[in-house]
C-alpha cells in the first residue's frame, strides 16, 4: 500500500480579498484599456464631442453676439431646437459609433473565456456564475455608459461656463440624458453581453453583435413598414436606444413611444442575459 | 479525504459517469486517474473540483460538497486540460488574477506568487507573453496558478498532453515533491506508462465506469482470471513448454528462439510451482520475464474485458 505523507496543517482563511466580481472586471478593464482599437474610437468621439461643443458655441453667438445676429434665423432653421436639441447630445452620430465600440469590445468578454477555455477555471475558484455573469455584464453595460457620459456633461457644463443658466442647454439636463445613458447602457450591455456568450471567438462575438443590431433593425424597420405600425420598431435595440434620449427629454414625435420603449428594453435585457446565463453556467464550461 | 457514494454524472442524455464508488484516503500522495478518451476521467475532475453536481449519488472532497461550495474550492487547486492562453497576456499578470480569485491580495498575493514561480522554476521567466512561452512553460505557469492559495487537494487534468520528454520529467519531479510535502494530487492521464512512473494509486475508469482501483500489482490481483504473459528462457524451450502444460494453468503457448512464452491463468499457484520445479533441477530455466506486468497490460485486459 502507498505511503501517504502527513496532512498538510490547517491553513489560514483566504477569505479577504477583493470580491470576485471586482477581481474580473478589473482585469477585463484592464485589457480593454490596452487594445489598439480603443486609440481610433477615443479620436472619433473626440472629434464627434468638439463638434458638438462647436455647435453649441454657434447657438449661443447667435443668440448673444450682435455680429451674429443676422445668422439667428439661419441657425434656428438648420440647427435643431428645443427637446429636441437636448435629446441630440445622445444622437445618432455618437450612438452609431457607440454600437460598433461596444460590438468590437463587448462582443469578446465572454467570447474570448470560451475560446481560451478560461470559465472552468474561474468556477474551479470560489467564484458563482452569477459573479462572472456580473462582472461580464458590468463592464459591457460601463463601456457605453462611460462613452455616453462626456457627451451629456462637457456640453451641459459648457454651456453653463459661457451663458450661466440662460445658455442653449437645460440647466437639468443631466437629469434627463443620464438615466436615459444609463437606460442605453444596460441595452448596449446586455445584448453584447449576450452576443459575446454566443460566440466561440472575439471576432465571432463581434459579428454576432452586428448581426442582432443590425438585423433586428432591418426587420423591426420591414415589420413597422408593412403592419404601418412604428411600434415594430421596438424590437429593434438601436430603435430603442435611439428613443430613450428623445422620450426623456420629452420630444414630441419621439422614435417610439413609451410603451413600446420600455417593453421592448425590458424584453431585449431579458432575453440576452437568460442567454448569457445559460451559456455561461457550469456544466457548459466543459474541461 | 475524498469519497464518491454512487455519485453519477449526466449531460442531457449522456452518460458522462456510472454511478462510482471509492475513497481515498487524508493526506498527500498521488492517483491517477486512467483511461481513454470518453472513459469519464473529466467527468469526474469536474465532480471533485466542484463544476458540476453529480445527478446521483454523493460526493464528498475535504468533507463537504465541493459544488458551489467557496469554502472547498478555496482548498482545491485545478489544472485543466488544454494549453490556450490570452496570447498578449503576461505570466505574472494572469497568476495576479488566478490569486484574487482565490482571496489573495497585497503582499501575501505577490509573496504567493513567487513561492509558486518558484516551485515551477519559472521566477525569472514569468513576466514574458504566453505567446513567447514553450508549452512546458505554459503548463509549469498553469501548475503554479494552482498552487497560489496553498491547496490541500492539487487536481490535474492530462497534464503530460504535448509536453517533451525533458518537461515532463520535471513535472514529474515537481508533482512528487508537492506530494511528499502533504498535498494530495489527482492526475489524468492516458499515457500509461508516465502515470505508472509517477502515482501510487490508480483508478482506471473506462466507458463511464470505474474498473478498478488500487495501485498496479492491487489492480493485477483482481485479474486472477486473465491470464499474465511470461517468457521463460531455457537452451531447450520445447521441455520448459512440456513442463508447463503438464501443469493445467496454461491458456496459451507460442515457442520462440530460446523461449517460451506462456499465457498462465493463475501465477499465484503457478509460479512457486515453477520454482519449485527449477529448485529441484526438472525445468532447466535461464532466465523468468513477466511480459505483461505493467499499467498497459492491466489497462489493455480490462478495457478488453468491458469492451
Amino acid at each position: 500500500m502507498p505511503i501517504y505523507a502527513p496532512t498538510l496543517p490547517p491553513r489560514e482563511n483566504l477569505d479577504r480579498g477583493s470580491h470576485p466580481i471586482a477581481v474580473l472586471m478589473r482585469f477585463d478593464f484592464g485589457r480593454v484599456m490596452k487594445a489598439k482599437l480603443g486609440i481610433f474610437f477615443g479620436f472619433l468621439f473626440l472629434l464627434i464631442l468638439l463638434i458638438q461643443l462647436g455647435s453649441l458655441y454657434l447657438r449661443y453667438l447667435s443668440n448673444t453676439s450682435v455680429a451674429f445676429s443676422g445668422m439667428k434665423d439661419f441657425a434656428s432653421q438648420i440647427l435643431t431646437q428645443g427637446p429636441e436639441y437636448q435629446a441630440d447630445h445622445l444622437g445618432q452620430a455618437v450612438l452609431i459609433p457607440m454600437w460598433f465600440q461596444v460590438a468590437l469590445i463587448g462582443g469578446g468578454l465572454v467570447a474570448r473565456d470560451t475560446l481560451h477555455r478560461i470559465r472552468p477555471l474561474i468556477y474551479a475558484h470560489p467564484v458563482r456564475p452569477q459573479d462572472y455573469l456580473l462582472a461580464k455584464g458590468g463592464l459591457a453595460a460601463l463601456l457605453p455608459f462611460a462613452i455616453q457620459l462626456p457627451f451629456v456633461l462637457i456640453p451641459w457644463a459648457m454651456s453653463l461656463m459661457v451663458a450661466g443658466k440662460n445658455g442653449p442647454i437645460w440647466t437639468t439636463l443631466p437629469l434627463h440624458l443620464i438615466p436615459a445613458a444609463l437606460m442605453i447602457a444596460i441595452l448596449a450591455g446586455s445584448v453584447t453581453l449576450g452576443a459575446s456568450a454566443m460566440a466561440g471567438s472575439p471576432r465571432a462575438g463581434f459579428g454576432w453583435v452586428l448581426g442582432i443590431v443590425l438585423g433586428t433593425f432591418a426587420l423591426g424597420g420591414i415589420l413597422a413598414g408593412l403592419l404601418k405600425a412604428k411600434a415594430f420598431l421596438a424590437i429593434s435595440p438601436v430603435a430603442l436606444a435611439t428613443a430613450w434620449p428623445q422620450l426623456l427629454c420629452g420630444m414630441k414625435d419621439p422614435f417610439l413611444d413609451w410603451v413600446p420603449t420600455v417593453i421592448g428594453t425590458v424584453a431585449h435585457v431579458s432575453l440576452w442575459i437568460f442567454v448569457a446565463a445559460q451559456r455561461t453556467k457550469p456544466s457548459e464550461a466543459v474541461l | 479525504m475524498i469519497s464518491l457514494n454512487r455519485a453519477s454524472l449526466r449531460y442531457g442524455q449522456i452518460l458522462g459517469l456510472s454511478p462510482t464508488t471509492f475513497e481515498l484516503p487524508a493526506g498527500g500522495g498521488i492517483t491517477g486517474l486512467l483511461g481513454p478518451n470518453g472513459a469519464g476521467k473529466s467527468s469526474l475532475i469536474q465532480l471533485l473540483s466542484g463544476l458540476l453536481p453529480c445527478s446521483s449519488g454523493d460526493v464528498r472532497v475535504l468533507g463537504e460538497e465541493p459544488y458551489r461550495n467557496p469554502a472547498i474550492l478555496a482548498r482545491i487547486g485545478l489544472v485543466p486540460e488544454g494549453d490556450r492562453f490570452p496570447s498578449g497576456l503576461k505570466g505574472r499578470g494572469w497568476l495576479r488574477m488566478m490569486g484574487e480569485l482565490s482571496g489573495l491580495e497585497g503582499p501575501a498575493l505577490e509573496a504567493a506568487i513567487e513561492k509558486a514561480l518558484g516551485i515551477v522554476g519559472m521566477e525569472t521567466r514569468a513576466h514574458l507573453r504566453f505567446n513567447q512561452m514553450s508549452k512546458g512553460m505554459r503548463q509549469r505557469i498553469r501548475l503554479a496558478q494552482a498552487l497560489l492559495h496553498d491547496p490541500e487537494l492539487l487536481i490535474l487534468d492530462e497534464p503530460f498532453n504535448g509536453l517533451d520528454p525533458e518537461a515532463r520529467i520535471l513535472l514529474m519531479e515537481m508533482l512528487r515533491k508537492l506530494a511528499d510535502g502533504g498535498v494530495k494530487i489527482i492526475v489524468s492521464s492516458h499515457i500509461l506508462g508516465e502515470i505508472a512512473q509517477l502515482t501510487d494509486r490508480i483508478l482506471l475508469l473506462f466507458r463511464g465506469r470505474l474498473l478498478a482501483e488500487g495501485n498496479v500489482a492491487e489492480i493485477r490481483e483482481l485479474l486472477d482470471r486473465h491470464p499474465v504473459e511470461l517468457r521463460l528462457s531455457a537452451e531447450d524451450a520445447r521441455a520448459v513448454a512440456r513442463w508447463a502444460v503438464d501443469q493445467g494453468e496454461l491458456v496459451g503457448l507460442r515457442l520462440e528462439e530460446g523461449s517460451a512464452i506462456l499465457a498462465v491463468r493463475n501465477p499465484r499457484t503457478f509460479l512457486p510451482r515453477m520454482q519449485e520445479a527449477v529448485v529441484a533441477g526438472k525445468l532447466p530455466l535461464t532466465a523468468l520475464d513477466p511480459l505483461d506486468l505493467n499499467l498497459d497490460a492491466v489497462f489493455q485486459y480490462l478495457t478488453k474485458d468491458h469492451a
